[in-house]
Parts: structure tokens; C-alpha cells; sequence
């Protein structure tokens, strides 16, 4: 409630490189498995990857208001539970017992019978363009753990709060009376409801295993090597060096005003066919004002500081940006996180 | 100039078992008087959070208008009925856009005037006992200003509800000696009421209340 007066003493940052997503899910598995298999967490997806251009989840993800304009809170709505897309049922009984499966196939069903309009990457792999100038990317998302989060200061209870320590923000469940202020004013949708125990509940960053020294789930199971975390005041870590060095880290949707703490290295893709199918360098595959908009106006240079030194690499020359990204040892996208959790003297606790 | 008379809630004792006063249709009811108490939208500016202000400043709330609240005595219990009405009630949670018809009654919890008919004080709380649709155990909850509710754990207050004919009807029911705002016979306590319509997504600190303290005055 109220404003926040301090920022924290640490802040952890992300980095996800948009160029190496598979959209395997296995962030996605890795963190519902891990967290969300509680009553009441069947349908969450703390961490969750659509394709793009898309309409995401909740369906038109980012036009459902919340974060600020002009510094002043912006109204925001929580649509239901449908529009995330429910843990839908099948009906195995049907399909395999009775007698007739290929006539009954198995097919997901909402609470009410009703078959899905929608779910988690519901238009996978759809993207935008017209062939032979199609193309997507998959966008991951977790809670940005913002520096202005809209979600902490619309709570009018204080239930939501900072860590001092790294900057992740935590739900308290005791002092969390369901009122779902901070899922309405959070413009990226990355809050959800609990409805058997009345509460709002979100990623929380793995603090418990950051706490041990392991990198969060998300980040130890991508076998792209997609995610990089370190504090952002560590000038040797790669967000620092993504996002103020190098700059090809961006954030998503700056414009809602939140200062999210996680960033994205825009999708660099070829240049586009002309009408002779050949490639036309002036043209880029994917609308420059597409990606400016997802990702603010320094995604221009952001992709010819990619270019420049892919090309570089190319050449046979040291780039160190392309040694970040590619970052051919393992740990060296944990930061400090790069216990391995499978030699702790026992296996960090749950929240 | 001197201020306008309190309403004043008379809880009788009532020589039925005290349950068939927790029936919220209960004939018992018939013998106890009710009054009709208008309620007003809660202050939006003392609201604890921008967000609420901002999305709520052109959006009506607080729109129901009044509560029949009547009060009663029996079995060593008091007993106190809210009844509003409500066509179209919301029994429950039941998507992440939907949120439960509710009620509550608050009294200073040491059962004195003199603070403000809000959600309490620094070093002067309040005592809320609160129904919600869709519950089966009403919360009991203590402030000291808002946003600063506390639900307790433990408590000894029960409740009954019922929606028929349009409209809501819901029982509050606590020992007279159980922990809490004392609430003895003779006693004249200051209480206060709020009903939420789920209907119009009200919750939190978005309500209809009685501004003014209503004065409880429970028989000997």
C-alpha cells in the first residue's frame, strides 16, 4: 500500500535470450513441478512461454491494463480463469473403455464440460508475416520482480512486499485476503488466484533455492542455455553487462511503466524475401515497430550490436558479447547460483 | 448546537433456544424489532492504495443504501441479523473476476466510544466479525486503521446465512462471555455495519457502511 520509499540493497536481475528459445517448456515443467501442485495451483504457470507475435496468456495478454501512465497507476482488470485456459479434464474413461476409441478421442474439457477456446501457447508457433516472410519467437515470462512494482503498491494491505536483500517480491499468504488489487494493476498478467485458499500467489523467484546457492528452476533445467541471472551490481555479471554494457537487454513493454527486472535480447532474424525470393538487406524479417513496441526504442541498435558482432565471430575475431550469450560454460549463466542442487546436504525447502 | 440522537439497536432477551435464532428465517425473529439503517459508500480518499483510488474514482460502489439489522438475546448469546437486499447474489469465489457477497459488524474492541466509525486506531482497535458468501465460518478480525486487519485464529463466533425473496439474510451468533468486545447485559456498545455486493466486485476497504457509530443496547 501506499509507495515505496526505498529501493533494495541488492536487485536480481534476468536476462533471456530471445535468439536460443526451443519452446520446449521445460522452464515451464521445471517450475510446475516444482511449486504449483497445490490445491487450488492446478491451472498457474508461474513461468510460462508463448509464441509471438501471438495473443498470449491470458489471451491478449497485454492489453489488460494495469502498471502506470505518466507515473499515476492505471486501472486494470484480472480476466477469468478461462482466458489463461483452465487445468482441463479428459475424459480416459470414455476413450479407453468404451469400446469405441476412435470414435471417442481423448479431448480436453473445462470444469463445465465446455470444450477450451483457450490455454498456455494456445496460437503455438502461429507468429505473424505472410510466407515466405512468416516468422515467430517464443517470449518467456516470470514475475519481473519490477523496481516500480504496480501489483506492491496497489495492495491495500501491504501483502505483497520487497526483499531488502534481492529486490524479489513475495506475496505474503497470512496478510493476502484474496482482494486481487495487485492482479488487476500487474500489466504483464504474471499474478494468479488460488480459489480453494482465497489468495493471490505468483512466482517468487526461487528465493529458497537462491537462499542455497542454486539457480532457480527455470534457469538450471533450459537446456538452451536461454537465461542468465546475477545481481545487477555485480559489473562482471552478465545482466550488467547485457543491459548497461552492451545494451542488447531490454525490458518488456517499457512503456507500462513497472521497470521490470528481467530483460529480453530481441530476436534477430534474416531480412526478408522480396517478390523475386531473394533476400532484401533493407527489409527486416520481423517489423521493426513490432519490436519496438514489445521491447522500447533501443531494440534497433540492440539488433545491429548482435549483427555487428555475430559478424565479427564470424570473421574469426574475440567478441565478448557473443561469448556471453553463447556462454559455453554452463555456471556461467548462474552468476552465484551455480550450486548444484543434487549435492546439497539436503534439498532446499519450499516456500 | 448538539449532535443528532445515535441510532440505537435494542437486543432483547428472547425465550426461544438460541437456535432457532441462528436460523436466518427464523419465526423467532418475528418478536424482535428491526431497523432499517442507511449506509453510505466508504471514503474512497481513505482508500490505503493509489490503484484502488485510481480505479474506482468514476466507478460507483458502496450503491446499497441501507441494512435491516435486528439484535436479540437467548441462551446466554447475542445474536445479530443483517438483511439487505440482492438480486443478484454472488455465492461464492468462483473465477478469478468474481467476488462474494459480504458483510461484517464492527465494534470498538474495547467497547467504547470515541473514535471514528472507520477501521480503527493506532493503540485503538476495532473488532470486525465479517461474513462472507460461499464460507461456512465467518472471519473475526482486528484493526488499527485500514489495510491493517488481522483475521484471529481462534475465535467463538458463529454464523447462518440465507438468500431468498431477493435479498440477503445473515445471523451473527457469540457467547456473551466469549473473548472479544465485551458485549454484557446493560451494556450499551457503539457497532457499526458494512455490505459488500459481490455483484459490483466490491471488497477491501470498497463497501456500504454506516458512517456513524449505531448504538447496541443489550438488555439485562
Amino acid at each position: 500500500m501506499g509507495t515505496l520509499t526505498s529501493r533494495p540493497k541488492r536487485q536480481l536481475a534476468m536476462v533471456f535470450d530471445l535468439n536460443k528459445c526451443l519452446g520446449c517448456q521445460s522452464c515451464t515443467i521445471a517450475c510446475k513441478t516444482l511449486w504449483t501442485e497445490g490445491p487450488g495451483m492446478e491451472s498457474m504457470w508461474w513461468n510460462i512461454v508463448n509464441t509471438m507475435p501471438g495473443r498470449g496468456t491470458p489471451r491478449d495478454v497485454f492489453t489488460h491494463g494495469g502498471g502506470y501512465a505518466d507515473g499515476q497507476p492505471v486501472p486494470g482488470n484480472f480476466p477469468p480463469l478461462r482466458e489463461y485456459g483452465e487445468a482441463w479434464g479428459f475424459d480416459q474413461e470414455a476413450t479407453f473403455f468404451s469400446g469405441d476409441v476412435e470414435r471417442v478421442p481423448l479431448h480436453p474439457k473445462e470444469h463445465d464440460g465446455a470444450s477450451p477456446s483457450w490455454g498456455p501457447n494456445w496460437d503455438e508457433d502461429m507468429g505473424g508475416g505472410v510466407y515466405p516472410n512468416s516468422y515467430f519467437f517464443y517470449l518467456q515470462q516470470v514475475c519481473a520482480n519490477c523496481s516500480k512494482p504496480a501489483c506492491l503498491e496497489a495492495c491495500p494491505r501491504e501483502a505483497l512486499y520487497r526483499r531488502e536483500e534481492d529486490g524479489i517480491i513475495l506475496i505474503d499468504e497470512e496478510r493476502c485476503h484474496g482482494y486481487r488489487f495487485c492482479a488487476e494493476a500487474c500489466p504483464y498478467k504474471r499474478i494468479y488466484f488460488n480459489p480453494t485458499r482465497a489468495i493471490a500467489q505468483k512466482c517468487i523467484s526461487c528465493y529458497p533455492r537462491l537462499e542455497a546457492g542454486v539457480a532457480p528452476a527455470c534457469v538450471r533445467q533450459c537446456p538452451g542455455r536461454v537465461r542468465h541471472i546475477d545481481y545487477m551490481d555485480n559489473l562482471e555479471g552478465h545482466p550488467h553487462k547485457l543491459v548497461n554494457e552492451w545494451k542488447v537487454a531490454l525490458p518488456l513493454r517499457p512503456d507500462f511503466g513497472t521497470e521490470p527486472n528481467v530483460f529480453y535480447v530481441p530476436p534477430l532474424a534474416p531480412p526478408a524475401f522480396n517478390e523475386a525470393g531473394e533476400f532484401d538487406e533493407t527489409q527486416p524479417r520481423i517489423p521493426t515497430e513490432y519490436l519496438s513496441e514489445m521491447f522500447g526504442p533501443g531494440v534497433e541498435r540492440a539488433l545491429e550490436t548482435i549483427q555487428v558482432e555475430r559478424e565479427k565471430v564470424a570473421r574469426g575475431e574475440y567478441s565478448e558479447l557473443m561469448d556471453i550469450l553463447i556462454s559455453r560454460d554452463w555456471n556461467d549463466l548462474m552468476g552465484p547460483f551455480t550450486q548444484n542442487p543434487a549435492q546439497l546436504d539436503r534439498a532446499p525447502g519450499r516456500a | 448546537m448538539t449532535a443528532p440522537a445515535r441510532i440505537r439497536i435494542h437486543a432483547r432477551q428472547v425465550a426461544v433456544p438460541g437456535l432457532e435464532l441462528l436460523a436466518p428465517g427464523g419465526i423467532a425473529w418475528g418478536e424482535c424489532s428491526e431497523l432499517r439503517i442507511p449506509l453510505t459508500p466508504t471514503p474512497l480518499k481513505a482508500q490505503p492504495s493509489a490503484y484502488v483510488q485510481a480505479a474506482w474514482a468514476v466507478k460507483p460502489y458502496g450503491t446499497l443504501t441501507a441494512v435491516n439489522v435486528s439484535a436479540a438475546i437467548a441462551d446466554y448469546a447475542l445474536f445479530v441479523r443483517l438483511r439487505w437486499s440482492c438480486s443478484s447474489p454472488v455465492r461464492a469465489i468462483t473465477d478469478n473476476d468474481v467476488f462474494a457477497d459480504a458483510c461484517a459488524v464492527m465494534f470498538p474492541a474495547d467497547g467504547a466510544d470515541g473514535q471514528a466509525p472507520l477501521m480503527g486506531e493506532p493503540g485503538r482497535p476495532v473488532e470486525l466479525w465479517q461474513w462472507r458468501a460461499g464460507t461456512d465460518a465467518p472471519f473475526v478480525l482486528t484493526a488499527t486503521g485500514p489495510g491493517t486487519s488481522t483475521r484471529l485464529g481462534h475465535h467463538a463466533v458463529a454464523v447462518a446465512s440465507e438468500w431468498s425473496g431477493d435479498r440477503w439474510t445473515v445471523v451473527f451468533r457469540r457467547a456473551i462471555d466469549a473473548p472479544g468486545v465485551t458485549l454484557g447485559p446493560g451494556h450499551v456498545v457503539p457497532a457499526g455495519f458494512a455490505v459488500w455486493q459481490g455483484s459490483n466486485s466490491e471488497r477491501a476497504g470498497l463497501a456500504a457502511h454506516t458512517p456513524d457509530w449505531i448504538s447496541l443496547d443489550i438488555a439485562r
